[in-house]
């Protein structure tokens, strides 16, 4: 991938690590309110689905837009990571949070295998291979009908067991506000986790491969390795999200992960900005709640969907992070002139 | 700066006017409000535009006098068969419209996703389009079904294979999806303990081009008497035409008959043409039916719609006339619309009668219209009900 | 058993010269942009839905119907490129326009459902039910011989015009060479929107000759355009000899796993084969002097 790719955008939000600890507390404090304002269960739903779509994108992100590897097959990490955590639990009959360690293990190790094979492959090539992955995982889910149900579907798949801590309320997940609260903390911390990483000298070294691997090389980084982690650690991240999704939406079919599904993730990463974390996110969430409010106009939602990402591309390639840029200075230069004159 | 605020109000006016539009004023006092919930976007769209036909002229029909005393009122919202966008969508409607009675889904996993939405509101689903055992049995109270299930379909059809056309060799072909693998099931199993035999089980996928490979490998297992067939309209198109060119079925001068259930709509024969020719399958809507309830819908749907109806339509249609129909008995809120609906007996719709047993499941058989394409492609009934 | 094989050969030919002509579109534009057009695709949607309504809707001969879709291509190809390509070429970026181009797949479709709806069309074209015997028991429908004959004719004037015209070599030392190409003296754009065009045009001629074959509706071009994304990989990008090799050779995959298998597995086996392909042969069938993407 070309360095021309990823100007490098300041980030609008990014301050000092006091500020950030501030940043930290406020998405505390709002994860903590969203529930209590949105009441309906509808609403709250949304959240979860926002909340599983936040940890789909950062993942993608951290493979795409820190580690430049063209991933179009998210959507299988997601399947795998939704199969694996329910069927660890139906056939096996481990407890739940073993299947969620066992879905995003082997998320990841899906990750990792794919970007081993395709280490060598660069671009186009790794984009039509993990279409191709995504496709074989798809099928995979859809033909060995005797252990995934195929078609016929996984139904009535349990929340996450209730916990119960000595002196306080016991915290059951059906109940849905919790239930975000859990996908929603996850979610938080697996950002914490990879800005933290991306602000480490391991991030350093995933950003010079992405800029020139050859010079990178030259100075003694094994860019293979590296290639292989970044991939295999945004996956992993997908295969969280495929298990609470198994456990919050309770029915499993193979048509939730099909390619497109990977598209739509791409679609939140690039509208939110790539090679930022926080840009992510916010695409996320617009682009989750955004369908919702169009649902009135049927059809036309998925018309404005895809022409929203054509000319995100086309005319704002940094996404939300690069307006906010944009409103960011107009406003400062407004203020500049203010206190000038 | 003007052109900027000016900006700003024209986009205040076009919200307010966006939920102005979402919410529309209740002036009549006496509704019935009923959601539908139907695949409206994506490929599944195919079922939901038909479906709103049927349910629209339906509540015309009724609001031109009311139903004792009452309006009906329709809100879709779109389920897009698939688990998740359909529950997003039942607890939209649910919390946002608050009807008394949801009609859909289409798709067996939406319809099977749906229903404990539904159930905890404690609202009563009606489905007439999914075919899945699980919706009924065990199925739960809240949730009613006017169609012939896959159980239902399938150990008749296959009976009516074995002893009426004497069929001892069968070649399954369905739809990999949770309907198109159920029903075959069913077919096989009936058929092999009546003593028939399973030559080729083959299941495919939707996005699949070409069934002349699948013709061409039939071609090659010998005496095949009957190919159950289980897909949707346009792959069913397909495979009839490919039966026919690689000589397999009577439409092709062979000598295997199709059989198929209610997914293909009227009208199919004259689409595959002259390659249909001795296809048997049953279908849930006879427009050949003398009833005046049969023979009305086909009017007054030609009437608006300008084209002829289709199944799809008409178990949309009669999803309204049984809710209209409880209404009539009694019914005023969504418990009383349960009770009564469960209640229900000697009800005639368009595609048939409705009783229901225990599990809510429609045990009228007269849903099921068996028919066989002649050479002037039009239907003979069977009369095998 | 032996006349069953040597149909499902055929079968496999017919199947293969189609996607042929899909993924002949993709590996030109790869060849000399180096890029990905995701909505190709839908170029073939449109054009079966153009030959469709020109011959029912407007009466037209079914023949004549293919050269219309193939117009419609050819004019959406050079849209596609000043709206979309064009533009993002200064960036040099290599994901923008793939991903640009996914954003216009996506918009493209759900146009189509809003206008054309999504129950699937009947296209049937007067050689759909013609069956042509052939010797020891097989057959032809008439519309797979005319799918034959035009694909080999249309691959062997390409052939023709990339080998013997001016602007066709010029094309091939775009393709594997832009400055040499500068230095000859041709402008690349130029170029480039020629390639689009020829690409979009055979893509629009594909879908007319596909529509009487599978399920027309507004997602149709999708089913196969997957394929032709592993067909262009295992032929090896921008590879045209190594694409028509690898195009028929998939559609024999896909017949004779029908045969053998179950259809319900052709994907994985496509995709096995094209992941095997990229581990141990990433250059494609034949090997050609393109390492730079490897």
């Amino acid at each position: 991938m070309s360095s021309r790719d990823h100007t490098e955008l300041a980030n609008p939000f990014d301050r000092s690590s006091v500020s950030r600890r501030w940043w930290l507390l406020g998405a505390i404090v709002t994860i903590g309110l969203l529930p209590l304002v949105f009441q309906d269960s509808y609403w709250r739903t949304n959240l979860i689905v926002c909340a599983l779509n936040v940890m789909l994108a950062i993942g993608l992100d951290f493979i795409l837009g820190y580690a430049g590897q063209l991933n179009l097959g998210h959507s299988a990490f997601y399947g795998i990571g939704a199969y694996v955590s329910t069927l660890v639990i139906t056939k096996l009959g481990l407890p739940f949070w073993v299947a969620f360690l066992c879905g995003i293990v082997l998320a990841g190790a899906a990750g990792m295998a794919l970007s081993m094979f395709a280490v060598r492959l660069r671009g186009h090539y790794l984009a039509i291979a993990s279409l191709g992955f995504a496709v074989i995982v798809h099928q995979v889910l859809v033909n060995w009908i005797s252990l995934t149900q195929g078609p016929l579907g996984i139904y009535g798949i349990k929340p996450p067991p209730e916990i119960a801590l000595p002196g306080l309320p016991v915290i059951s997940f059906g109940n849905s506000a919790n239930m975000f609260y859990l996908v929603a903390g996850f979610a938080l911390l697996f950002y914490v986790l990879l800005d933290q990483l991306v602000r480490s000298p391991i991030g350093e070294t995933l950003t010079a491969i992405r800029e020139d691997e050859v010079s990178a090389s030259s100075l003694g980084i094994n860019c293979p390795a590296w290639k292989v982690f970044a991939f295999g650690a945004g996956s992993a991240v997908a295969g969280a999200a495929g298990a609470f999704y198994a456990s919050s939406v309770g029915t499993l079919v193979p048509d939730a992960f099909i390619i497109t599904e990977s598209f739509t993730i791409l679609a939140m990463v690039i509208v939110g900005g790539m090679g930022t974390l926080i840009g992510p996110v916010w695409g996320a969430i617009l682009l989750t709640v955004l369908p919702e409010v169009l649902r009135g106009f049927g059809d036309l939602r998925l018309v404005l969907y895809g022409a929203a990402l054509t000319l995100v591309v086309l005319f704002m390639p940094g996404g939300i992070v690069q307006a906010a840029q944009i409103v960011r200075a107009q406003f400062d230069r407004l203020r500049a002139r203010l206190e000038a004159g | 700066m003007k052109t900027r605020s000016a900006i700003f109000c024209l986009g205040m006016v076009a919200i307010l006017g966006m939920f102005a539009v979402a919410n529309p004023a209740h002036a009549q006092d006496k509704l019935i409000k009923i959601g539908g919930l139907f695949p409206m976007s994506g490929p599944g769209a195919y079922f939901g535009a038909q479906d709103k036909q049927g349910i629209e002229l339906a509540i015309e029909q009724f609001n031109k006098t009311g139903v004792n005393g009452y309006k009906l009122e329709v809100k879709f919202e779109d389920s897009a068969c698939s688990p998740l966008p359909a529950t997003q969508a039942a607890k939209r409607l649910l919390e946002q419209y608050k009807p008394l009675v949801v009609v859909g889904e289409e798709c067996s996993d939406a319809t099977l996703a749906i229903m404990p939405v539904m159930e905890q509101a404690k609202v009563p689903l009606l489905n007439a389009g999914s075919s899945s055992i699980k919706i009924t049995d065990p199925g739960n109270p809240w949730t009613f079904r006017i169609m012939p299930n896959e159980v239902m379909q399938g150990v008749d059809i296959a009976t009516h294979a074995y002893k009426r056309l004497n069929a001892r060799t069968a070649v399954l072909l369905y739809e990999n999806t949770n309907a198109g693998i159920g029903n075959a099931k069913v077919f096989g199993d009936t058929f092999k303990s009546l003593g028939g035999q399973i030559l080729a089980d083959i299941g495919f996928g939707r996005d699949v081009n070409d069934f002349t490979s699948i013709a061409t490998r039939i071609t090659g297992l010998g005496k095949v008497d009957v190919i159950p067939t289980y897909t949707l309209e346009g792959q069913g198109l397909r495979i009839t035409q490919a039966l026919a060119q690689a000589g397999v079925t009577k439409g092709g001068g062979g000598q295997s008959i199709q059989l198929g259930t209610i997914w293909l709509p009227f009208g199919f024969e004259q689409k595959a043409g002259k390659a249909s020719l001795g296809y048997v399958r049953i279908v849930q809507f006879d427009p050949t039916d003398k009833r005046e309830v049969v023979q009305d819908f086909i009017r007054t749907f030609k009437a608006k719609y300008n084209q002829d109806p289709t199944h799809i339509n008409a178990h949309a249609f009669d999803q309204i006339l049984l809710i209209a129909d409880v209404v009539r008995r009694g019914a005023t809120d969504a418990q009383s619309v349960r009770d009564i609906m469960a209640g229900t007996k000697n009800f005639f719709g368009v595609t048939g009668s409705v009783e229901f047993d225990k599990t809510n499941q429609n045990i009228k058989m007269d849903t099921i219209h068996y028919m066989e394409t002649l050479p002037d492609l039009s239907w003979k009934a069977l009369g095998w009900n | 058993m032996s006349t069953v094989l040597l149909q499902q050969g055929i079968n496999g030919v017919v199947l293969g010269s189609l996607y042929v002509l899909v993924a002949l579109g993709l590996t030109l534009i790869y060849g000399v942009l180096v890029q990905i057009n995701f909505a190709h695709a839908d170029v073939v949607t449109i054009g079966a839905f153009a030959a469709y309504f020109f011959t029912f809707t407007f009466g037209g001969n079914y023949l004549a119907s293919i050269a219309v879709a193939l117009l419609v291509g050819a004019i959406l190809g050079w849209l596609v490129n000043a709206a979309i390509f064009a533009p993002l070429r200064e960036r040099g970026s290599e994901l923008l326009p793939l991903i640009a181009t996914i954003g216009v797949s996506v918009l493209l479709q759900n146009v189509m459902l809003l206008w054309f709806g999504p129950i699937p069309y009947a296209f049937d074209s007067p050689y759909s039910n013609q069956v042509i015997r052939l010797w020891g028991g097989t057959f032809i429908t008439g519309q797979n011989l005319i799918i034959i004959a035009v694909s080999t004719l249309t691959i062997a004037l390409l052939y023709a015009f990339m080998k013997f015209t001016f602007m066709g070599k010029a094309l091939r030392a775009v393709a594997q060479d832009r400055e040499t190409a500068g230095l000859m003296g041709i402008n690349p754009n130029h170029l480039i929107m020629l390639t689009f065009v020829i690409a979009s045009a055979l893509a629009g001629m594909g879908g007319a000759m596909l529509g009487p074959i599978l399920v027309l509706t507004p997602f149709a071009g999708t089913t196969v355009i997957v394929k032709a994304f592993a067909i262009v990989i295992i032929g090896g990008f921008g590879n045209v000899e190594g694409t028509i090799i690898a195009g028929l050779l998939v559609g024999l995959i896909e017949s004779y796993t029908t045969q053998f298998v179950n259809p319900g597995l052709i994907d994985i086996v496509v995709f096995t084969l094209l992941l095997m392909m990229l581990a141990f042969r990433p250059t494609g069938l034949i090997a050609e002097k393109r390492e730079e993407n490897v």
